[in-house]
């Protein structure tokens, strides 16, 4: 597979996520504190428990990304 | 003796022989191809390159020198680089154990290397809790892993003798999940289990980054990742090799210990 297509733009996205991560900080620590809470707590981990915090995480990157955009 | 071993798997990537069948072994050819492939692939030797260095010590700690010796599964040779007490070393790419006790001499050694027990277990963890809160269920990311009590049985069934199974946990820092992720997969060490979903989606990777660092993040903010080594080292039987005594041919007993001291003449103890 050789040329633009949807995996090498996937990849390029994938390859920056560490650094919109790290951007991120306070947003990643709410939405893990969330899901861990729940390892110490009698409330089981489901689906969507936590989509608020990860909502504003995923807010947060792809802000992150539209800011450094090429 | 001929190092010329033909791994069991057939065409399919299946093992013959009634083995079970968790790896697809053709999927795992592939990926250490690619892994070969890459620019840089001395930067994701690291870990191979200190377990082979641990090998070497272990070979060097037997008090004997090999005129021959074949390293299965030796990647870029990370064992060879560090032996010279061998006198021909053959190098291959195959891994069955009962084939590598066949192949042995009697008084043969066998040491082996390779990850268990608790590798990955942050990475394991992590994934988990996220596919749970992003997706509704999990599947499995990280190989089944064997554990070292059942190592031993394992060598022992083959036939080895005069067993011994040591661990080192090996703990490596990264930046994040996506590193240790990617430096993995350079490693051509990517899941290759049948049972293995084919898709980690976004959302999730993101998740798992976050869980991961909340749950074992450290002050620096790096995170670590487990690798727990097994080490194993078996003798091909021999009537020279030490025998487990016969029971109830103890003419000692275990309470006469305190008593070694005033004794200096007792043989030693004849206990099983």
């Amino acid at each position: 597979m050789s040329g633009a297509n949807v995996w090498t733009r996937s990849r390029e996205r994938m390859k920056r996520l560490p650094e919109l991560f790290a951007q991120c900080g306070p947003e990643a620590t709410a939405y893990g504190k969330c899901v861990t809470a729940t390892t110490a707590s009698k409330e089981e981990l489901r689906k969507d428990l936590c989509i608020r915090e990860f909502e504003a995480l995923k807010t947060c990157i792809l802000s992150a990304a539209k800011k450094t955009v090429k | 003796m001929s190092a010329m071993v033909y791994g069991g798997v057939s065409q399919t990537g299946s093992p013959i022989g009634g083995a079970m069948n968790v790896f697809d072994r053709n999927m795992k050819r592939k990926q250490k191809q690619w892994a070969a492939s890459l620019e840089d692939p001395d930067k994701y030797e690291y870990l191979k390159n200190e377990v082979g260095s641990r090998v070497a010590d272990r070979v060097y700690d037997i008090a004997r020198t090999f005129p021959l010796a074949l390293d299965v599964g030796c990647g870029r040779s990370h064992i060879a680089e560090h032996l010279s007490k061998v006198g021909l070393l053959f190098l291959t790419d195959v891994s069955e154990s009962t084939l590598i006790f066949h192949v042995l001499k009697p008084d043969g050694v066998f040491i082996g290397a390779m990850v268990g027990g608790e590798t990955l277990y942050e990475l394991r963890c992590s994934l988990q809790l996220a596919e749970i809160e992003r997706e509704g269920g999990f599947s499995p990311h990280v190989s089944p892993y064997t554990a070292v009590t059942d190592l031993g049985n394992i060598l022992g069934q083959v036939g080895f003798n005069m067993l011994t199974v040591d661990i080192d946990d090996i703990h490596i820092h990264y930046p994040g999940v996506f590193e240790v992720m990617s430096d993995l997969q350079a490693m051509g060490e990517s899941n290759c289990a049948w049972n293995r979903k084919s898709m980690l989606h976004r959302d999730t990777i993101l998740a798992t980054a976050a869980i991961y660092k909340e749950m074992y993040g450290c002050d620096d903010g790096s995170v670590p990742a487990t690798f727990e080594i097994l080490f194993m080292i078996g003798w091909k039987p021999h009537e020279s090799q030490a025998k487990p005594a016969r029971r109830g041919s103890a003419n000692i007993s275990f309470g006469d210990l305190g008593k070694i001291n005033q004794s200096p003449s007792m043989d030693k103890p004849k206990e099983r």
